[in-house]
């Protein structure tokens, strides 16, 4: 009973102080997976966006499409791993339809120093429709990097010009990914920090 | 670079790449390519073949050696079984780590054919830094990854599989500074 009164008490404590529950971020595995279980062999995407401080999944989502304009929510369903767990992605946005920029989102375990956080992959991809309709694929190099780097990039130049900010983290997650037009793309291995702040926009 | 005539040809420039007779761009020899020997499995490794030879030079800059396929989707890329990256140690290196917090699993220290190297993401990637070159092997298995290792050799011939790794010369193997 005792024990009861006491967790009741944290958890209390911590609802009542508006803080995230003591945890840590955890990026133990930094690609998105097909379904759960999460394997090896069942990576999709580099992981290489991570929103801090007010970052939920839903300010990620509100802030990402307030600031970039992409508003559209198609795409497949992939899944993110956290502290052992595997779970679907929460949300997505996309810059449209065909070729786009597109991000899929997932909350993540609270941290003492980064606060709310949600995971993301980023990636700019090509609707390929010649020689071999396949649908989307990553873009796999160019000057800017492969699409997963471009799109990491873009949501940087996008959320930094309208005041938030941000910085890079090495995680060397360059595994290289066969993409249904025959290419390979890979992350360059860096990640964004971006900061969320506390008000959605509308 | 994935049509098998394509793959050949590059692997044949890479080759002639290290041995300084290569030319890129403007006709001048590749300075990039030069500067870091490459390491491979051969033709096949643990049974897989070698599918495709890609190379990046923009925002990451290394050459990779894909080894066994994968069937994408629509939307979803695939991991190919095995990749060897092999990047200039001086733009990657072990002591990018050091001052990253790992916000996970620390990585495994482990020595591979008498160079340090890091063990990440349950063993199914492993880096290590060997003369100016830095090796990355992707697998789906910790085993997998370790018999890459073991199989890599010097693609202009000077390191067989299974000999002592030429020792880094980036700095002390861990650390120091990174110039390119």
């Amino acid at each position: 009973m005792l024990r009861f009164a006491l967790v009741v008490l944290v958890a209390s404590a911590g609802a009542l102080a508006g803080t995230p529950a003591l945890a840590h971020f955890d990026a133990a595995d930094r690609y998105t997976h097909k379904a759960c279980p999460a394997s090896a062999t069942n990576r999709i995407d580099p992981i290489n966006v991570v929103f801090t401080t007010w970052g939920t999944w839903a300010r990620a989502g509100s802030q990402v499409e307030s600031h970039t304009g992409w508003t559209a929510a198609s795409g497949s369903v992939q899944s993110f791993t956290d502290h052992g767990g595997c779970g679907a992605i929460h949300t997505q946005r996309a810059s449209g339809h065909g070729s786009r920029f597109h991000v899929r989102l997932r909350g993540q375990h609270a941290d003492a120093a980064l606060g709310w956080t949600a995971m993301a992959a980023a990636h700019h991809e090509d609707l390929v429709l010649f020689s071999v309709p396949c649908g989307h694929a990553v873009d796999a190099n160019g000057p800017g990097g492969s699409g997963f780097d471009q799109a990491r990039d873009e949501l940087v130049r996008q959320l930094t010009s309208a005041g938030h900010s941000s910085y890079r983290v090495w995680w060397g997650n360059t595994q290289s990914f066969k993409q249904c037009d025959g290419d390979y793309a890979a992350s360059d291995g860096w990640a964004a920090f971006i900061q969320l702040h506390q008000v959605s926009h509308p | 670079m994935t049509h098998p005539w394509l793959m050949a040809a590059v692997m044949f420039a890479l080759g002639l790449a290290l041995v300084g007779s290569v030319s890129a761009g403007g006709g001048q020899p590749s300075a990039a390519l030069q500067s870091f020997p490459l390491y491979n499995a051969g033709e096949r490794v643990d049974g897989l073949p070698l599918v495709a030879v890609l190379r990046r030079e923009d925002t990451a800059d290394f050459a990779s050696f894909v080894y066994g396929d994968c069937v994408a989707g629509d939307n979803a890329g695939c991991a190919p079984p095995a990749e060897i990256q092999i990047w200039p140690a001086c733009g990657r290196n072990l002591g990018l780590y050091d001052g990253v917090q790992p916000a996970g699993a620390p990585a495994e220290q482990i020595m591979v054919r008498g160079v340090p190297a890091l063990l990440f993401d349950d063993g199914t990637r492993l880096e290590f830094e060997t003369g100016r070159s830095t090796a990355v092997a992707f697998a789906d298995t910790r085993a997998r990854t370790l018999r890459i290792a073991a199989a890599l050799r010097a693609v202009d011939g000077t390191v067989s599989p299974g000999r002592p790794l030429p020792q880094p010369t980036r700095g002390e193997g861990r650390g120091g500074a990174v110039d390119c």
